[in-house]
């Protein structure tokens, strides 16, 4: 409680009356003991401020729980507080350093990601080359693309049947290494087999596929003749310096021995072509023609 | 009863209001039971002084101070009014309505030395409706608003009753110093 603040001389004079007169009156009031032993309150009003201390006491516990818990919530809140901010400090420090350095480094680094991606694409056609080399490769183990690729648009009748232009009219008749040579071909109703030497002069072992493209000379070009029944073919291996007759059966094939033929082989990778034709009465053998 | 218990902030002042309440009910209870003359009645308005005390726990220093005392006799006597005035609430509003033709207010003119005892006899006869204004207003400078808040009205009414009492304490003195002229 203030001392006399502010008033003025008349007021200062009325509180020091009203303090005086308050006094005077309490003055006549008899001690507090004296006052209890004479008055004892009733069971209600002691029930009622009884109660009402009580419940002081438990409101200020429930209060002192609470702010223990509001306290620890608020130290949670403070430290999250604390960690969002120092983060954010964190991050914004990093972020312009970030900056600063694509800034400075920026031409380089545009620089350096052309260059990655000139590598990155250089290594992809590396790779699909890779891959084809190695499809180039694997390819001798799968079966030949059903023997060499004809023109569909340039056939002629041979025959009774369409035959149909060979798109490679130029093939070898000999490889580095390799010979093909058809041997005997007569064109007898009694015996209707070529016989395909294959050679093998090189130094590695070579492999070939047992079917052959047999393709005729129609005025213009070599024209394929189809297969009558096609058999099942395989990649045979042929050994360095060896060579191999196969017999070629021409039941398999129209034809009526008039023309110029040629035999096409699949060496690895490449296509060997061995030209023949056929003697109308070839009907001696050698031994016969050395002994006339 | 349960909003002035969130009053109560702390350990120190739950001690404080226990130990008012141990050390002085019996005094508040006389000081209520003198005005009133019914000892159930004196019971409430001193436990109305205590619900109204744990809001203004503040103004209390020392619990065991004469000025403490005072205190507690204001607010006793302040609840006392409060249920006399329930008791009869046509007699202020008869009182507010004379009061309306009132005169100026020239207290401060009758506030002298010289008045001095005739100022302590008009106070010491003076309603307790309007020395406990006088008592909250000059002896524990409270505002308008907390004597308000203590005795339940407005402060705009707090306002109205101080200076009723100040015209009423004005007259007072103008008779009492007529009185003593004539003597």
């Amino acid at each position: 409680m203030k001392e006399h603040e502010g008033f003025s001389k008349g007021e200062e004079l009325l509180s020091q009356a009203i303090e005086e007169c308050l006094e005077e009156d309490l003055s006549f009031i008899p001690p507090e003991g004296e006052i209890a032993r004479k008055h004892q309150f009733s069971k209600r009003f002691d029930q009622e401020m009884q109660a009402f201390l009580e419940e002081i006491s438990a409101s200020l516990h429930k209060k002192r729980i609470q702010r223990h818990f509001s306290l620890r919530y608020g130290s949670i809140a403070a430290c999250l507080l604390v960690f969002v901010i120092c983060g954010g400090l964190f991050y914004h420090v990093i972020q312009n350093s970030f900056d600063d350095f694509t800034a400075s480094d920026q031409a380089a680094s545009v620089e350096e990601i052309a260059e990655t991606a000139e590598e990155a694409e250089a290594g992809e056609a590396d790779a699909g080359g890779g891959i084809e080399e190695a499809a180039e490769e694997d390819a001798p183990m799968d079966a030949p693309a059903m023997s060499q690729e004809t023109d569909k648009g340039q056939t002629k009748e041979y025959c009774g049947r369409t035959v149909e232009l060979a798109k490679l009219q130029e093939v070898p008749d000999r490889l580095e290494g390799v010979t093909t040579l058809v041997n005997c071909p007569v064109l007898d109703e009694e015996n209707m087999l070529l016989y395909l030497t294959i050679g093998n002069t090189g130094e590695e072992d070579l492999q070939y596929w047992n079917q052959y493209d047999l393709e005729v000379w129609l005025e213009d070009g070599w024209y394929r003749i189809p297969y009558e029944e096609q058999k099942d073919g395989q990649w045979m291996t042929l050994e360095a310096g060896m060579a191999v007759d196969e017999e070629i059966d021409l039941t398999a094939y129209q034809i009526d021995g008039k023309a110029k033929y040629r035999l096409i082989t699949y060496v690895g990778q490449e296509l060997l072509g061995a030209e023949f034709t056929f003697e109308e009465i070839f009907t001696k053998t050698m031994e016969d023609l050395e002994e006339e | 009863m349960f909003l002035f218990l969130a009053l109560l902030d702390s350990l120190e002042e739950q001690e404080k209001f226990t130990e008012l309440y141990n050390h002085y009910r019996h005094f508040m209870w006389y000081v209520a039971n003198q005005k009133l003359q019914d000892a159930y009645l004196a019971e409430d308005a001193v436990q109305e002084a205590f619900f109204a005390l744990i809001r203004h726990l503040d103004k209390v220093e020392d619990v065991y101070s004469p000025r403490t005392k005072k205190f507690l006799a204001t607010i006793v006597r302040s609840k006392v009014v409060d249920i006399l005035r329930k008791q009869k609430p046509e007699e202020e509003y008869s009182e507010e309505l004379a009061d309306q033709k009132g005169s100026a207010d020239i207290l401060e003119q009758y506030l002298t030395k010289e008045n001095y005892n005739c100022l302590i006899s008009c106070i010491l006869e003076l309603e307790d409706c309007y020395r406990v204004i006088f008592e909250y207003k000059y002896m524990y400078q409270l505002s308008d608003a907390q004597i308000g808040d203590i005795l339940g009205i407005s402060a705009k009414n707090v306002n109205i009753r101080y200076f009723r009492a100040r015209k009423k304490l004005q007259k007072m003195i103008q008779k009492e110093g007529n009185r003593f002229e004539r003597a």
